[in-house]
């Protein structure tokens, strides 16, 4: 799934757009540590977190397309880390729980 | 919804009261942020989140939420088990992961509404 | 009922429950002179004067069948194992069930006491042992003297008995001091009033979180209307957490009087450089580690202030931040005759 369908089916738009960005699964989380030690590759990381070290986080796992929860504001070295890495960024007005029902056709991550 | 309900529907495990809550879910809340938590407006929420610490317990009392459910088996410490007993807060230990919960009580309160 | 008796620490044999009924609950008198008074205690207190002196003990070659006699008699739990002063190592109750298991109750106790043995000092202050407590799991330790003669055994129980004694009596001197001052009757506003201090700790997140806790359970008791409590709790926990993550320490206070309830956070420093910058949604200066405990998303403040009906800040840089959250128990009054929507 796209970031750019993502983004529609969670009511959402995309903030930072990239290049062949897909997601195959879903892990909702907010703890980094948690999400580093539970998602797996290609999988769409629903969090609250809008901070740089998320887009650190995606790069680590290998997660190409990012949602971020309640609208919560992209600071702008966020975007910036986010574009350069290659890591699409959603924001949508949505709850983590709103979010994972809007996207229950795709599998939970696997690590 | 029942606590007793949730406990079968995400395969999960009562570590903490003894199940017999009347109370009904409400409100599903999937975070780990707790001052996220502390937004809702939601009565009677279900807490789904991995952080395994007792501030998960203690921001549900605050929320005066129905349960908490902590993913990926996560282990829980003895404290957090002893806050959410002295609280008074149902804490169940689950393998799945807060999207799989997220989806499979979304089914529950789908059946449940078609009887 | 106490271990090891007799013991020579007469004077402090005081009930427990006694002194905490001595002990004002409401400490308010107290001020930030608390916490002070505390370290104080922890550090002008030895261990020797705490430890029971009298202690029995067993020597090497007695069976374990005479251990179990000498535990059962005196209802406790652990014997050290000496001879002459010097300490050899200790039984607890755990060996003896372990002997009865296995057959082992003629054997003698050095076969199976535990002889790697963590130790105090009687000259060590209490601050020390109650770190002992706190890294290792055994309930007592041994006290030598500066010659590693056995001369006396602590346990958690002594210490905390001692300290509760000795706290009331401090409280007692200083709710005097403040007595004299504070003589005048309190303004007419708050006459009827209640209030509560709870002592928040620098780095405590195991801890932190037990006054918003405590006070939604004394709002309900106190039968507030549940929503309202609800966000007096939640302001009560935003701005505990914020001490706790962001301070050197502070005190969380609830006065409760006819109309209000207010909630305030006063800390002592390091102070907040821009107060717009930190009221506002999402900015933090927390690190991961604080981030790893599910808070630092920079929330904190702007959540109290969204949930209270009065919010004031102040801050001194290098001093103090104090921030007062106030909620309305009546709800306005619906005109005459009239319905309230």
């Amino acid at each position: 799934m796209t970031a750019a369908e993502i983004a529609e089916k969670v009511g959402g738009t995309v903030a930072v757009a990239a290049d062949g960005a897909q997601a195959t699964s879903v892990y909702v989380g907010d703890l980094l540590s948690d999400v580093m030690g539970h998602a797996g590759e290609d999988c769409v990381l629903v969090t609250i977190q809008n901070h740089l070290n998320t887009i650190a986080v995606c790069t680590l796992v290998g997660c190409t397309v990012l949602v971020i929860c309640h609208s919560r504001p992209i600071p702008p070295d966020m975007a910036e880390g986010a574009a350069r890495e290659g890591v699409a960024v959603v924001v949508t007005p949505l709850s983590q729980y709103a979010v994972a029902l809007a996207l229950k056709e795709l599998p939970p991550s696997t690590h | 919804m029942t606590i007793a309900d949730v406990v079968k529907v995400l395969n999960g495990k009562l570590m903490a009261g003894d199940g017999t809550s009347p109370r009904v879910v409400g409100a599903v809340v999937a975070n780990d942020l707790m001052s996220d938590v502390l937004l809702t407006d939601a009565d009677d929420v279900l807490l789904l989140t991995s952080l395994a610490s007792d501030q998960a317990i203690r921001t549900a009392h605050i929320v005066g939420a129905v349960g908490v459910v902590i993913h990926n088996a996560k282990p829980l410490s003895e404290t957090m088990i002893k806050v959410a007993n002295d609280l008074g807060i149902p804490l169940v230990s689950s393998p799945l992961s807060k999207y799989d919960a997220c989806v499979k009580m979304h089914d529950a309160f789908l059946a449940e509404a078609r009887g | 009922m106490s271990d090891y008796s007799p013991t020579i620490l007469q004077g402090q044999q005081t009930n427990d429950d006694e002194i905490l009924a001595k002990t004002p609950l409401d400490a308010k008198a107290l001020g930030g002179d608390s916490s002070v008074v505390i370290m104080e205690l922890l550090q002008r207190f030895k261990v020797r004067d705490v430890m029971k002196r009298q202690v029995l003990s067993i020597p090497r070659k007695a069976t374990l069948r005479e251990a179990q006699r000498i535990l059962r008699e005196n209802h406790i739990s652990g014997l050290p194992v000496s001879e002459d002063g010097r300490l050899y190592g200790i039984i607890s109750v755990n060996d003896i069930i372990n002997g009865l298991d296995h057959g082992w109750m003629d054997d003698t106790v050095d076969m199976h006491m535990a002889s790697s043995l963590v130790v105090l000092e009687a000259g060590m202050p209490i601050s020390f042992a109650l770190r002992y407590f706190n890294n290792y799991t055994y309930g007592r330790f041994p006290v030598l003297d500066s010659n590693r003669q056995l001369v006396g055994i602590i346990s958690q129980r002594d210490v905390m008995r001692a300290l509760l004694y000795e706290l009331s009596v401090e409280i007692r001197k200083l709710e005097r001091k403040t007595a004299d001052k504070v003589a005048q009757p309190a303004p007419p506003s708050e006459t009827h009033f209640f209030r509560r201090e709870w002592a928040v700790v620098h780095n405590d997140l195991t801890g932190a979180g037990r006054a918003a806790n405590e006070i939604k359970q004394l709002l309900r008791e106190k039968k507030v209307d549940r929503s309202v409590a609800r966000r007096i709790a939640v302001a009560a926990y935003e701005l505990e957490i914020n001490i706790c993550i962001h301070s050197h320490g502070g005190v969380l206070v609830m006065v409760i009087s006819d109309n209000a309830v207010t909630i305030t956070a006063k800390d002592r420093g390091p102070g907040i450089p821009d107060i717009e910058w930190a009221c506002r949604d999402g900015t933090s200066t927390a690190n991961d580690w604080i981030r790893s405990l599910g808070f630092g998303a920079g929330m904190g403040l702007s959540n109290s202030k969204r949930v209270a009906d009065f919010f004031e800040i102040e801050s001194e840089v290098g001093k103090f931040t104090k921030v007062t959250c106030a909620f309305n128990l009546k709800k306005l009054e619906a005109p005459a005759g009239g319905t309230a929507s």
